[in-house]
């Protein structure tokens, strides 16, 4: 019975993906209280296979839904309760390497775009040893962060842009990070040109920004109190030096004082 | 002959043991140069020879004894003990000791023996007795390596002594050495030597015979009957033997107490480790771990340590293999839970340690980095724990650190691990392993490791990729670099170092840049390009860009006619560079201080002790104080001065 009501929510789910979300979400609430009264809301030991396949289907449903929705704590969420079920060997539970790739792969570009790098290269180590190097990088759906993270790293954000554009996101939901990816890396360019030029023609500022007009050049300057003359944008300098001479003093007077200290206790 | 029972008697198992264990190693030569001493010394002793003998013969029992000591050495320095009494015992003991050594070197000792034989008349009929069985057998050799048993079984013993000191004193330090001689033991065990000391350890009908019979049980022997009286040769001369053995029935009829089987227990768990019986090690081991909780002395702590690695240690050999998460190390992650819970709460130090390595290793074997990572910052390592797995933990905190992008903490602990690392050869792999994890993150953090890492003898085979790859880093070129990685992609998998070095083409990059900033005062971002091998001059531009905010070089660029300028490079000791690296040696310098203080060992209720010896002194006076009180009463017409004092 629950079973049944279950497996119509899913091909519910999967019939119309363009549901709203709050819609998606009452029918994914229902189908979790049903799994809750099979017993298989969570991979126990002798849960029968085929209820362990519903629900990760319904996870994974889940998780692509509040991605959409542009909710990323449903979203951890959902991802960390598949956790278990993608750990369950091949013979309890028949993997599904295509969702769960996919799945995987989002939760790699969200913590991406949270910059947090750590978490990130925790979880590739994971995969790493479960598919193996190649296996990564040859999926559709795991390469794409990876490869994105590396261009980050890199500094070839023009890369970024282009593997950003349409055609080349391996899915639309990975579109949904494009916006937040796009705002991060001109942040992180005009960071940078802020320390490399001294000054920027308006003009070729609009490619470097992968800015569309020069109306919007301007209005990002302003945003960051960039000054613009004559056609050129000027950086304001920094203006860290003399604090820092201060700094000098006061570490050496204090280091000093602390090895006085030491020595008379040895002493 | 008088002196004799009573020295077997009154001899304490301890003493016993200590003196075996301590000259297990010397033996042989001391035998030898009995040997030769022999010649000038058998003419000399003529007729005392005969009675001589029969004083000396238990020692023969087995080779050990015949430096055993007289009973007086109770808590004596052995090593002293060790040293002159082969010298005086040796005289006397000739004879056997030859008989004994016999065994050892037929060639030899026919030779000797004729000497003997011609040399003393009066030849005592129990000591042909000794020689001939070995000599009408034809299995000489057999009754040799009988004699080998008899001794590893006797070192193997030697080891119950510290053990029953340990509790005595309740000291940590005598379990550890003991725990130390499993190295030596190591190489000779087998399941006969086990079962022979469990069945002569146990009577056979102590109440804990079932703890003998699963340690007869996990080496294969089930049928070896208990309370086997120790040493074969015991049917050779048995008759002066009589009186000896009941004396050691008598002490035997207490049960050995729970450290000695236990401590029999990890040796049988070394064994099944070396003859890769996985399988069958698990199950035992998990048997010991339940009886160690069960038992819950605080002077198991050392030995329960060693029980739970090997535990761990036989989960990973099993199939399937650990990057599978079914395999048994995930499952016995429960249990080493609670045994690291148990000891913090017991602040069992030598468990915690091992335990938390233990851990640390398979959430790593797994690839679980946050698991590891949570454990690291919700447990704190023991500060006294034992150098190898400060090692260890350290070597472990370092790959997690290394995995999440903290090149700076990765960096700080491996370098403590591979300085902490033993420096003998024994644990070469360690040193490896951690070196090569080491060089990864200095390269990540865009140092280059020194060239005398790869000159080392023993080391230089295992790093050579790691030496192509540093080449390459250094100049900076990418093509060198891809290729490296192609070729020793295996190794480098297998290392585990492979996701790290991919992280690496950053830095080669950069490096790049930083060489053509130094090297050109003006470069077009073309060129940069092309020697880079970048995909495209806008790529190279924004590289460059972020090179300069990371503060890789100091240069500007120029948009519109496409090249970068580098900057003059200022003077390094116009900064505060200086400074803190001047800092940094004082403070390792004040650390290393700190640390020796803190290494001084104090024993244990010594205060005590002086505490006693205050005391007693105090009575003292009070009874002096006492006795002139009473005197005064009774010479009253000395006066009352005294009661001033």
């Amino acid at each position: 019975m629950a079973e049944r009501t279950v497996q119509q929510i899913i091909t519910q789910l999967k019939g119309n993906p363009k549901l709203p979300y709050d819609q998606a979400s009452q029918l994914l609430s229902k189908a979790k209280l049903a799994l809750l009264q099979l017993k298989a809301l969570t991979p126990t030991a002798g849960a029968p296979p085929n209820l362990l396949a519903l629900a990760r289907d319904v996870y994974e449903h889940g998780a692509l839904a509040s991605i959409r929705a542009r909710n990323p704590d449903a979203f951890t969420r959902y991802v960390s309760q598949l956790q278990p079920f993608y750990e369950l060997p091949a013979t309890q539970l028949k993997p599904n390497p295509d969702a769960r790739n996919k799945v995987t792969g989002l939760y790699l570009l969200l913590l991406l775009t949270q910059g947090r790098y750590d978490i990130f290269h925790s979880e590739l180590e994971g995969l790493s040893t479960q598919l193996g190097n190649d296996g990564i990088e040859a999926d559709r759906y795991l390469g794409y962060p990876i490869k994105l993270e590396r261009w980050l790293m890199e500094g070839s954000y023009d890369r970024v842009w282009k593997a950003m554009k349409k055609g080349e996101v391996p899915s639309e939901e990975y579109g949904v990070f494009s916006q937040i990816l796009t705002s991060q890396i001109r942040s992180e360019i005009a960071s940078s040109s802020e320390r490399a030029y001294p000054s920027l023609p308006l003009s070729s500022t609009k490619s470097l920004l992968f800015l569309e007009s020069e109306g919007a050049v301007v209005e990002f300057a302003r945003q960051r109190g960039w000054v613009i003359r004559d056609g050129q944008i000027y950086f304001p300098a920094a203006e860290a030096e003399d604090a820092e001479e201060k700094d000098i003093s006061q570490m050496v007077i204090e280091n000093t004082l602390g090895y006085a200290r030491e020595l008379e206790t040895i002493v | 002959m008088p002196g004799k029972t009573p020295q077997r008697n009154g001899k304490e198992p301890v003493e016993n043991g200590i003196r075996k264990n301590k000259t297990k190693d010397v033996e042989m030569t001391d035998d030898k140069s009995s040997l030769k001493g022999k010649g000038k010394g058998q003419p000399k002793k003529g007729t005392k020879e005969g009675e001589d003998m029969t004083v000396v013969v238990p020692p023969s029992k087995n080779t050990k004894q015949s430096s055993a000591p007289p009973p007086a050495d109770a808590d004596g320095d052995v090593a002293m003990d060790e040293s002159d009494k082969p010298d005086d015992l040796e005289v006397k003991v000739d004879p056997v000791t030859q008989a004994i050594t016999g065994t050892w070197n037929p060639l030899d000792d026919r030779h000797d023996d004729d000497k003997a034989r011609s040399g003393s008349v009066a030849m005592p009929s129990s000591k042909s007795s000794i020689i001939h069985p070995p000599y009408g057998s034809t299995s000489l050799h057999h009754h040799a390596l009988a004699l080998l048993l008899t001794a590893l079984a006797t070192d193997i013993k030697s080891n119950f002594a510290l053990l029953d000191r340990a509790v005595a004193l309740f000291d940590a330090r005598f379990s550890l050495r003991a725990l130390r001689s499993i190295s030596s033991l190591r190489k000779r065990l087998t399941p006969d030597i086990l079962a022979q000391v469990v069945s002569e350890s146990w009577p056979a009908s102590s109440p804990s015979a079932n703890v003998a019979k699963q340690l007869l049980a996990a080496v294969g022997k089930e049928s070896t009957p208990l309370g086997r009286q120790p040493g074969p040769e015991m049917e050779i001369d048995s008759e002066p033997k009589a009186p000896a053995k009941n004396g050691k029935k008598e002490k035997e009829a207490r049960d050995p107490i729970p450290e000695i089987d236990i401590f029999l227990g990890i040796l049988a768990q070394v064994h099944l480790f070396d003859s890769k019986q996985y399988q069958q090690g698990a199950r035992f081991s998990k048997y010991l771990t339940d009886r160690i909780q069960s038992l819950n002395r605080r002077t198991l702590d050392s030995l329960s340590a060693k029980v739970y690695f090997y535990y761990s240690l036989f989960c990973e050999q099993l199939a399937p293999l650990p990057p599978s998460p079914q395999s048994p190390i995930v499952s016995i992650r429960p249990t080493l839970l609670a045994a690291l819970r148990t000891a913090v709460l017991r602040k069992d130090v030598d468990t915690q340690a091992t335990v938390i390595v233990l851990l640390l290793r398979s959430y790593l074997l797994t690839s679980h980095i946050s698991q590891a990572d949570l454990l690291v910052s919700h447990t704190q390592f023991p500060e006294n724990a034992a150098n190898n797995q400060v090692a260890r933990f350290l070597y472990y905190l370092g790959r997690i650190r290394a995995i999440q992008l903290r090149y700076t903490e990765a960096h700080e602990h491996l370098t403590a691990a591979t300085r902490k690392a033993p420096a003998s050869s024994c644990a070469l792999g360690f040193s490896q392993t951690a070196t090569k994890l080491l060089l990864v993150v200095e390269l990540l953090m865009g140092d280059i490791p020194e060239r005398s890492t790869f000159r080392q003898a023993n080391m230089e085979q295992a790093l050579h990729p790691y030496f192509l790859l540093v080449q390459a880093v250094r100049v900076g070129n990418l093509e060198d670099f891809e290729t490296n990685i192609a070729d020793h992609a295996e190794t480098f998998r297998r290392d585990g170092t492979y996701s790290l070095i991919l992280r690496l083409r950053q830095n080669v990059i950069k490096t790049g840049i930083r060489m053509m900033s130094l090297s050109y005062s003006r470069i077009s971002l073309r060129d940069i390009c092309i020697r880079l091998h970048l995909g495209s001059e806008e790529s190279a531009e924004y590289i460059v860009a972020k090179a300069i905010r990371d503060g890789v070089i100091e240069a500007t660029l120029d948009r519109e006619r496409g090249f970068m300028k580098s900057k003059e490079v200022g003077d390094v000791y116009a900064t505060r560079e200086p400074g803190e690296a001047f800092h940094d040696r004082i403070r390792a310098c004040l650390a290393l201080h700190d640390e020796s203080v803190k290494a001084m060992r104090f024993p244990m209720n010594q205060h005590r002790l002086e505490l006693k010896n205050a005391q007693e002194a105090r009575e003292r006076e009070r009874e002096m104080a006492k006795e002139i009180q009473e005197g005064d009463l009774d010479e009253d017409d000395l006066g009352g001065d005294f009661e001033g004092m």
